[in-house]
């Protein structure tokens, strides 16, 4: 479809116009990798079945297809503010080709923005995954992110506007990574929190990275904590059910005409 | 055979009524101007006709296509240009007419050519390669109404074009939408609450409160209420000037 097409490329033209967000995205997992790193394998240093930094390299992954994914998709806000949506929504094309644009769009800069991370991050912490392993991460990045995407797009189609975005930050984004597994195992949780980790897309995502960077580890308990088929197929899940949420909040009545209503009172 | 049929179309808001029961048709290659103040129902109405809303009560057809069960047919037959810019402003003008391009499904090989002649058509042509955020306001309208030509719609719908563009600029683009009708027959439904917009229309409705308050020719609508202008034409039919409720 040449409609997605264009709401994918426009995306990428979007993403790489602005250099601030490219440096961010790529240098923010350095920086947890430095200071969280740091501080937890200080914690950790009596224990020498892992360096807390390696077990770190496959949610540091998860994290930066979590930003790339949830920001490209919250995106939409801003093209509702600015207008560019109802572009879109006037166009001869179905809201699910909407939706499967922006999810794709996100798809591509989560995916892009963890390989180049990935290709730096890797080496630094000594992981050198085989051929079949670096396919089960890369197929572990375009999941986590299409899955994210779809979900992130929901979101943004139900706020209003980017004055709600700090409370998507502390109440998602945040929640989402440290009940993901990025940082430490989902089984030490307690129950309540473990059950709030599997409503998460995130942890799924981490969890198949886990399989596909830590199987040297597994046998320490250090590797993937469920069966890689549940990570794929909760990720399906997730975006299948993010996709069909998302198509008709987008043309949602009141996001084209609400403001030109507005006026008249 | 019309270009747009409307029975008993209407609109609520919650338990605001927008647009009453409107019936209305506008011919193929007629410049129709709806005039009315702010919050006369000019825009729902748009909306409704574009469907970008869906209609409370009635029904409507647009170049031959019901808006309720053809929505792509619809919207594949028209163009509209709104109020506000819809342009990409971190795009140049070219990146945002390719990406309108292809939200309309047009081939490179029909897309290409056709964006050069309308930037060329339009002023833009020096001006292809800037972002949008770049351009005057006048120039931005411009592309927004090269970007509602791209696929040579049959109906355009102007929502209020000209608001907050100076004289000057408003002149070029009515220059514009002249050449544009000349060259294809093309229906154009424009929205104003400008009494001098509506003038140079083949037919002008006059709305209020989401209702019809008059239609006709401008010369027939001033002779029968007999009077010299559109704006006493306003005040005969309404009660009330169009420029008080109206932003000027």
């Amino acid at each position: 479809m040449r409609a997605v097409y264009g709401i994918v490329v426009r995306e990428l033209v979007r993403f790489l116009r602005q250099p601030g967000r490219v440096i961010a995205s790529v240098g923010r997992p350095f920086v947890w990798l430095i200071f969280a790193g740091a501080g937890y394998a200080a914690v950790f240093a009596g224990r020498n079945e892992i360096d807390y930094r390696v077990y770190m390299a496959p949610g540091l992954l998860g994290m930066v297809v979590m930003f790339g994914a949830l920001l490209a998709a919250l995106s939409t806000v801003t093209d509702r503010d600015a207008g560019v949506l109802r572009m879109v929504l006037v166009a001869p094309i179905r809201r699910s080709a909407i939706a499967l644009g922006k999810t794709l769009g996100a798809t591509l800069l989560g995916t892009t923005q963890a390989v180049a991370v990935a290709v730096l991050l890797l080496p630094l912490v000594h992981l050198r995954p085989g051929f079949g392993d670096v396919l089960r991460a890369g197929l572990a990045l375009v999941l986590s992110s299409f899955a994210i995407g779809a979900l992130g797009l929901v979101l943004a189609a139900s706020i209003r506007s980017l004055e709600n975005f700090a409370g998507v930050m502390n109440f998602v984004v945040f929640p989402m990574l440290f009940l993901s597994g990025a940082l430490y195992p989902v089984r030490h949780l307690g129950p309540v929190l473990r059950l709030v980790a599997y409503a998460n897309p995130l942890a799924y995502g981490v969890d198949l990275l886990k399989h596909a960077l830590l199987g040297a580890w597994a046998g320490a308990g250090y590797g993937g904590e469920l069966s890689p088929s549940l990570d794929v197929a909760a990720l399906a899940a997730f975006a299948v059910v993010g996709l069909v949420a998302a198509a008709p909040l987008l043309a949602r009545e009141g996001g084209v005409t609400r403001t030109a209503f507005r006026e008249r009172r | 055979m019309n270009a747009i049929e409307a029975r008993g179309l209407g609109k609520d808001f919650g338990s605001i009524r927008a647009l009453d029961q409107l019936d209305l048709d506008v011919r193929e290659g007629e410049f129709f101007g709806l005039l009315g103040p702010n919050g006369a129902g000019k825009t729902t109405m748009v909306h409704l006709l574009a469907t970008l809303l869906a209609a409370t009560r009635g029904a409507a057809r647009v170049a031959g296509h019901d808006v309720a069960r053809d929505g792509l047919a619809v919207r594949r037959a028209i163009g509209l240009v709104f109020q506000d810019t819809t342009l990409d402003r971190d795009l140049t003008v070219q990146e945002n007419l390719r990406f309108a391009a292809r939200l309309w499904n047009l081939p490179s090989r029909l897309a290409v050519p056709r964006i050069e002649a309308l930037v060329r058509q339009f002023g833009l042509f020096e001006r292809r390669d800037d972002p949008v955020r770049a351009l005057s306001g006048g120039m931005r309208r411009a592309a927004d109404v090269a970007r509602g030509m791209l696929h040579e719609p049959r109906v355009l719908f102007l929502d209020e074009p000209t608001a907050g563009l100076d004289p000057r600029a408003r002149r070029s683009l009515w220059d514009l939408i002249g050449r544009l009708r000349q060259a294809s027959g093309l229906t154009v439904f424009l929205t104003t609450h400008y009494v001098e917009e509506a003038e140079p229309c083949d037919r002008v409705a006059v709305m209020d409160h989401g209702r019809l308050a008059a239609l006709g020719t401008p010369a027939d609508l001033k002779r029968i209420t007999g009077v010299a202008s559109l704006e006493e034409v306003f005040l005969a039919r309404t009660g009330h000037p169009l420029a008080d409720t109206g932003v000027r």
